[in-house]
């Protein structure tokens, strides 16, 4: 750790105008109020570059992929420059033991300090044999970073539920951070990937206020995953005035109607994909025609078709011939008992004569 | 379970378990009913004007004379929930998406806002209803466990499916699983209840029209 | 193959190119409370323009409704800033650019001069050092 962060940005250039700026836009991105960014400087300015520890497990590298395009020249890069990135397999320059060294090294010196970064999920089944680093299993290698740490941040949906790993049948006996690690603070950053912005408002928001920012209940930045994509969809009036795209190619599609009936899952998504975009603010899945995934939400993978209707059978209906079948059948014995008593009635029906009733 | 876990089940499994029951029941109660069979009427028919089945079906749907004075709220009530209904489950996009994908039938959709007004209305008349039913002692008197009991398998589907899409006390996600929950619940009531009615309304007015049109009465 | 050959319309926005939406006209009451309060209490506040469902024919008629003042900052800083008054002393208008010109953030500031403006004390001090190396040089 060195001094503080506005020393080590003046070093670099970074002057404390640019610096009161960037801190304006990502408290606007946060949906914090106005005079929060000053504050936010302030804090920021006087805090220390914090150690960060990134591990990867069963993941695809799509989070770093994510993160690293908000790098420069953009200023979400900045945030770079704010911590001490001390173990990211893909980043980093050294590779094998020396690699596994700074690790070591860095989790001594920050121990109960530093904040972990996990993407990935980890696999339980075989003794977590599925995924290993250096002959270490994945879940060993979290719990021992974990006990040190003064939080963690899930990044993506596998380190936050599960992920595609854990998709439906789980072969490696998938899980997530939350799932494992139960005595630390964790933050999720779901999806897949996470929008750049979301990763590094939350990491600013760590070094901001020294604290992980206000969470839902599935362990969520609410300041990003408040809202559903559905209610801050531009194409929303659509969906109001019942004018829906039917194929991808029709003239609804072409007019950009709402998608929902393409299986957009939208509607049961919290995510800032409709605010915030993806690319630099340049687009973002719904925009460009296709309906969202739900990919920050837990077993999105799971949730019955990626192009089926929210409102449409998750499955083709397995029993509805079968029981027609049987209802049939039951009506048909049911109205043959019923022939059968009726029957029964009129055979034992005697008739009275005038005789019988002056008996 | 999560709430996406949840809401996956409801449009899977729970949904092929309430249809299966549904078709099962109406099919076996629809057959039964109508392979009952009624004895034929010997006598020589008699004719007037307006006696027919056909006839019935429709006056049967107009309150008698005097009677809308006599009892406005089961009537005028009675209407708009019927009619809400209908607009609700007909006319209400994920519905009308929801029978395309059963039985590939589809027709224009009303806005959202103007189902959301429709449920509010029908809900409304709904609690009338209710209270009313309450309120006068021989309607509490007539009523049994399972008037009750089918009104609020009725009203909650409604009641869940705005209080979904108005995102209140619950989140959407959640809100919507219960909502076809709820919907699921009434599929597997209905044809073991007097909501059966939807299904047999027509035919016994047919029949109580025929019957009396045959003595030359119009009813 | 040109733009032209893909069928495809290009549509704005809902509903066409929208227009105003109202949002707009309540936003100068929220103004003239807020120069009402820096008046009173000397409190500056801050409106957040990309945090509002605000059009762009809507910004278009709030910025022509304020109109421009005496001064106009610009900022160059990891792209530029414009720091303008509007036609109301004590209000105004601050769009943020990136690098690549796109605008960040905006917002409507309710101040005597915007905290950006005004040097930090920790920056003139480093400034005060430059002014003394220079002159022990001479």
């Amino acid at each position: 750790m060195q001094g503080p962060l506005i020393d080590t940005l003046a070093r670099q250039g970074i002057t404390r105008r640019t610096f009161l700026k960037y801190c304006a836009t990502l408290a606007s991105m946060m949906a914090l109020p106005p005079t929060a960014g000053r504050a936010m400087a302030e804090a920021m300015a006087a805090a220390r570059r914090p150690s960060v520890i990134w591990l990867p497990f069963q993941e695809c590298t799509g989070c770093t992929e994510s993160i690293t395009r908000s790098h420069s020249p953009t200023i979400e890069g900045m945030i770079f420059d704010m911590i001490s990135l001390d173990y990211q397999e893909t980043l980093m320059a050294a590779a094998g033991h020396q690699a596994e060294a700074a690790r070591a090294n860095a989790m001594k010196e920050n121990a109960g300090k530093y904040l972990l970064i996990v993407d990935g999920s980890i696999p339980l089944k075989m003794d977590g044999a599925y995924s290993c680093i250096g002959g270490r299993s994945n879940v060993d290698i979290l719990k021992e970073a974990a006990a040190g740490c003064a939080a963690i941040v899930a990044m993506g949906s596998c380190a936050s539920y599960g992920g595609i790993p854990k998709a439906n049948p789980n072969p490696t006996g998938a899980v997530s951070v939350s799932d494992i690690v139960k005595d630390k603070p964790i933050v999720n950053i779901p999806g897949c990937p996470p929008i750049p912005v979301v990763m590094t408002g939350v990491l600013a928001h760590y070094l901001t206020f020294g604290s992980l920012p206000a969470l839902d209940d599935k362990g969520r930045p609410k300041s990003f995953y408040g809202d559903t994509i559905h209610d801050r969809c531009y194409r929303r009036p659509f969906y109001d005035q019942g004018k829906f795209a039917r194929t991808f190619d029709d003239e609804g599609a072409r007019q950009g109607w709402c998608l929902f009936e393409l299986g957009c899952k939208g509607p049961v998504t919290h995510n800032a994909c409709a605010t915030v975009k993806w690319n630099g603010g340049t687009s973002w899945p719904v925009e460009s025609g296709h309906g969202c995934l739900g990919c920050s939400e837990p077993d999105f993978w799971d949730g019955g078709g990626f192009y089926k209707a929210l409102s449409a059978p998750a499955d083709p209906l397995k029993f509805a011939a079968a029981a027609a079948v049987v209802g049939a059948g039951a009506g048909v014995a049911v109205s043959f008992a019923n022939r059968a008593k009726k029957s029964a009635a009129r055979a034992s029906h005697e008739t009275t004569t005038l005789a019988d009733l002056e008996k | 379970m999560t709430d996406l876990q949840f809401l996956t089940w409801v449009r899977g499994p729970g949904l092929n378990i309430a249809i299966g029951i549904f078709l099962l029941g109406v099919l076996w109660r629809l057959i039964e009913i109508y392979t009952l069979g009624r004895r034929k009427d010997l006598a020589a028919p008699r004719h007037a004007a307006g006696a027919s089945g056909f006839h019935t079906v429709f006056r049967r749907s107009l309150p008698l004379p005097g009677m809308l004075k006599r009892s406005p709220v089961s009537y005028i009530g009675g209407y708009i929930f019927h009619a809400g209904l209908a607009i609700i489950v007909f006319l209400g996009a994920p519905h009308i998406l929801l029978i395309k994908n059963l039985v590939g039938l589809s027709w224009p959709a009303l806005p959202s806002q103007f189902i959301g007004l429709a449920a509010v209305v029908t809900m409304a008349a709904m609690v009338v209803v209710l209270a009313d039913r309450i309120n006068k002692p021989v309607k509490r008197f007539l009523s049994t466990f399972e008037d009750w009991f089918t009104w609020a398998v009725t009203f909650l589907p409604v009641l869940t499916g705005w209080m979904a899409t108005q995102h209140l006390l619950l989140p959407y996600t959640q809100m919507l699983a219960l909502h076809i929950l709820s919907a699921e619940i009434l599929l597997v009531v209905l044809p073991f209840s007097k909501l059966l009615h939807g299904f047999t309304l027509f035919g016994s007015r047919w029949y109580n029209g025929k019957v009396n049109a045959h003595k030359g009465v119009p009813v | 193959m040109s733009l032209d050959a893909i069928p495809i319309h290009v549509v704005n926005a809902p509903s066409g190119e929208p227009g105003l939406t109202g949002n707009a006209p309540p936003l100068l009451r929220e103004l003239l409370e807020q120069v009402r309060r820096l008046l009173d209490t000397g409190e500056p506040s801050a409106i957040d323009l990309s945090a509002l469902p605000l059009t762009p024919a809507d910004l278009d008629w709030l910025h022509d409704k304020l109109g421009s003042g005496e001064i106009a900052v610009a900022l160059q800083a990891n792209g530029e800033s414009t720091l303008n008054e509007t036609g109301c002393p004590g209000v105004w208008w601050i769009t943020h650019r990136n690098e690549q010109g796109a605008v960040t953030s905006q917002f409507i500031e309710v101040t005597f001069v915007p905290e950006l403006v005004k040097a930090h004390p920790r920056d003139v001090a480093i400034g005060q050092e430059q002014l003394e190396f220079m002159i022990s040089d001479l």
